[in-house]
């Protein structure tokens, strides 16, 4: 059975166009141009996976809104943001309304098709069949990239798919530096150096919220970022 | 230009009310006519008086010649005469010598004597009677024109001695007979009408009012009857008058110039801070903040505190709509830029032909010029919003630049880098990260304008309370107009670029909102020889005993 993706988006272009490339690669799209509309939708039936523009017509803040009333009626439905906002602030809100990632729409239709199959990959890891596993280890970290999930010292990190992409094209590598336009490419990422500098700050918090004393993430002024190797 | 402050204004104002002594010593004068006037009056009706009282009497108007008439005139007691006649000095004027046998026989008959003590009776400290027949023979002089005691003027009124003139006291009061009997007042009293005249001493010292009446004999007049009287009685008033009106308006003049001073002071004082906090509005970081001396008054100054905050506050709400333009601008730029790219992307997905698809790549080419020229133009108010709650660590200024030079070698080849850094750690306080970004601009910009095969040279060199981390390149220097310019926002100073990298003006203005992060400073400056340019940047040094506090480490806020 096809997956069932729900875009709600104010303006009709884009959401054609995403439509159009969702529905080539397979899916079964819903689209809505108002928080209403969808709401009334998803009333009836939840869909697969919800992609939720944050300025909707004239709800400055319907993005916002809607993914709080989702998370309301289900607590495992894969919601995406994809806005043109990009201050820190947005990304803040939004990850913190419980979205599982959150995308500027400067993203490549290719990117956006990859990170929705990596979202239902995770999803299906989640709800029982069981991906092939990809697990990368490395001392005390232990990543996995058929499921996408995270663990430091055997305690699972709470991590969005962009920030578990910047964790592994780090830790791939270990002592390798990262420039920043690499690991935009490699995280499959579309973001400012300025907003790769506040992703990893919210890597470091998040690992630090599990072990106190976690220092892997080092900072090369001027060239990027790499991930000290175990005793380095 | 001249200043000339409220204070001195007011103060100057002031001096009209020196008007109000002028206005007084007028009405004095006005007053001092007056009282003369009503002394001529009073001295005319007192010689009428006298001259009533020798009405019908001519016997009297003879020289002590033997008497024909029987009737003797009532007299005073004769002791009341002679004794009175003792007291005041009466000059007799007896021009033929008086025979004493035929005196002492006709005594209360002599005319001199009783004409002498019927003055008397109308006599007055400082009046001189004086009696006139038709012959213009003064029969009886009485009384002097001088007080009978000299007043001595009270000596703390000296100091007004020069101001007002006190009245004359050593007047010449002398009395010429013949003189002041052809006067002209006499003359017309001896024809029938009573005058009277206003004439100076002989000396021009003293005022003198002389008054005439005729004295009737029947229908005939047979002489007349002058009183004399100086005008110092009113001058002293006058005086005295004038006197208490200078030390009033003067006291009034004090105390309002005082007031009027005080109040001055205290609106140029208000106006002053008004001033101080207009000009301190905005600070060096463009921020505008609202007056507050003067908000709640509610007079001008306090309106034009208000209005002058209104104006602030559009100017302000104008200022970070222009900050916020770009950021504005490239958000809703994006959306339409989205349509394109997910049309373009759609339509190579469909799978395009080979001559098509080399138009497809033009056009993301162009878009992708497109999406970097608006990220960048949010970067400034990306990085203004992020400032707001980014958290400053005291960190090595040294570290920082060594690992970023590093990577600038990697990033551009062609490009030779000279590092000069101290042996000591240069410690400041604020972000590394951002520290880094700061001079990732400068070297860019450094490197887009180095001639080929210099070298762009990144120094820090700590001075007396900051670190100086300067980046020189060589190559064209900067036009005059540019300076101070060029850290702004949307200033740039580079030709239109065809084709290349766009440049928005940023660059330097991320810099030096980074730069004034730090608590520093950021300037652009000509190499001493004019070769070149260096863009100096000024970090105050972190103390040792801030960093030995691990509390407040970390806590500061921007």
């Amino acid at each position: 059975m096809a997956k069932t993706i729900a875009i709600v988006e104010d303006d009709p272009a884009i959401r054609a166009n995403y439509a159009d490339a969702l529905r080539r690669q397979g899916y079964e799209v819903l689209a809505y141009d108002s928080r209403p509309a969808a709401m009334a939708a998803f009333a009836l039936r939840l869909p697969d996976l919800a992609l939720i523009d944050i300025g909707l017509g004239d709800e400055p803040e319907g993005g916002f809104e809607l993914c709080r009333s989702l998370r309301a009626l289900s607590a495992r439905l894969p919601i995406l943001f994809l806005t043109a906002r990009d201050s820190d602030f947005d990304i803040v809100s939004g990850l913190r309304l419980g979205a599982d990632d959150y995308l500027t729409k400067d993203i490549s239709l290719p990117h956006l098709l990859a990170r929705i199959a990596a979202l239902f990959r995770r999803l299906d890891a989640l709800t029982g069949s069981p991906p092939p596993e990809e697990v990368t280890e490395r001392g005390d970290l232990r990543l996995d990239a058929g499921r996408f999930s995270v663990s430091w010292k055997g305690q699972p990190v709470d991590l969005t798919l962009t920030e578990f992409w910047m964790v592994h094209t780090l830790a791939r590598h270990p002592g390798h530096v990262k420039e920043r336009e690499q690991l935009m490419r490699d995280a499959q990422l579309v973001v400012d150096e300025g907003t790769i500098t506040s992703h990893i700050k919210r890597i470091r918090k998040k690992f630090l919220a599990v072990d106190a004393a976690f220092d892997r993430i080092d900072t090369l002024y001027g060239m990027g970022y790499r991930w000290k190797a175990d005793g380095a | 230009m001249l200043r000339v402050s409220l204070r001195t204004k007011l103060a100057l104002v002031s001096l009209v009310l020196l008007v109000l002594p002028w206005a007084g010593y007028r009405y004095v004068s006005e007053i001092e006519r007056f009282l003369l006037e009503s002394q001529r009056q009073s001295l005319l009706a007192t010689a009428k008086a006298v001259a009533t009282a020798l009405h019908e009497r001519p016997r009297l108007m003879r020289l002590s010649t033997p008497l024909r008439a029987t009737t003797p005139a009532p007299s005073p007691p004769s002791h009341e005469a002679t004794g009175e006649a003792a007291a005041a000095p009466v000059e007799t004027a007896v021009p033929i010598p008086v025979h004493s046998d035929r005196l002492a026989e006709a005594a209360p008959l002599h005319p001199e004597k009783e004409l002498a003590s019927l003055l008397q009776g109308a006599e007055r400290g400082d009046a001189r009677f004086w009696v006139v027949n038709r012959d213009l023979k003064v029969l009886a002089v009485v009384g002097s024109l001088k007080p009978a005691a000299d007043e001595e003027a009270a000596p703390g009124r000296r100091w007004l001695a020069w101001l007002i003139q006190p009245p004359p006291q050593d007047f010449d009061d002398k009395f010429d007979k013949a003189a002041q009997a052809s006067r002209p007042e006499v003359t017309e009293a001896l024809f029938g009408a009573g005058a009277a005249r206003v004439r100076k001493t002989r000396d021009g010292r003293a005022t003198v009012i002389a008054a005439a009446q005729p004295i009737w004999a029947a229908d005939n007049v047979v002489g007349a009857v002058v009183a004399e009287q100086t005008t110092n009685s009113i001058l002293s008033v006058r005086n005295v008058a004038i006197e208490r009106l200078l030390i009033l308006t003067l006291t009034v003049f004090a105390a309002v110039a005082l007031v009027l001073l005080g109040f001055a002071t205290r609106l140029s004082s208000r106006i002053r801070r008004l001033r101080d906090e207009a000009e301190g509005a905005i600070d060096a970081q463009g921020r505008i903040s609202r007056l507050t001396a003067g908000s709640r008054a509610g007079d001008e100054i306090g309106d034009l505190s208000r209005s002058f905050s209104k104006v602030l506050t559009r100017l302000g709400q104008h200022h970070s709509y222009l900050e916020s333009l770009a950021s504005r601008l490239s958000h809703e730029l994006r959306t339409p830029v989205a349509v394109v790219r997910s049309s373009l992307e759609n339509l190579r997905m469909q799978g395009v032909s080979q001559e098509a698809a080399v138009y497809v790549d033009r056009a993301e080419e162009g878009l992708g010029r497109l999406s970097r020229i608006l990220s960048r133009m949010a970067e400034a108010t990306r990085l203004e919003t992020s400032l707001a709650t980014q958290e400053r660590e005291r960190y090595d200024l040294t570290a920082v630049v060594r690992d970023c030079v590093e990577g600038y070698r990697l990033a551009y080849p062609r490009q030779a880098f000279d590092l000069r850094l101290p042996v000591a750690p240069a410690f400041v306080r604020g972000s590394p990260d951002l520290a880094a970004q700061m001079l990732d601009k400068l070297v860019s910009n450094a490197v887009d304008f180095s001639v080929e095969g210099a070298a762009v040279t990144v120094e820090i060199a700590p001075e007396e309370s900051y670190q100086r981390l300067s980046v020189s390149n060589r190559g064209p220097a900067l036009p005059e107009a540019m300076a101070g310019k060029l850290f702004e926002a949307m200033i740039s100073m580079r030709p239109a670029s065809a084709g290349g990298e766009p440049h928005l003006g940023l660059g330097l203005y991320v810099a030096r909102l980074i730069a004034e992060f730090h608590g520093g400073r950021i300037e652009a400056a000509n190499l001493a020889d004019g070769g070149g340019v260096e863009m100096r940047v000024m970090l105050p040094v972190a103390g040792v005993s801030s960093a030995s506090a691990p509390i407040a480490f970390g806590k500061e806020r921007a």
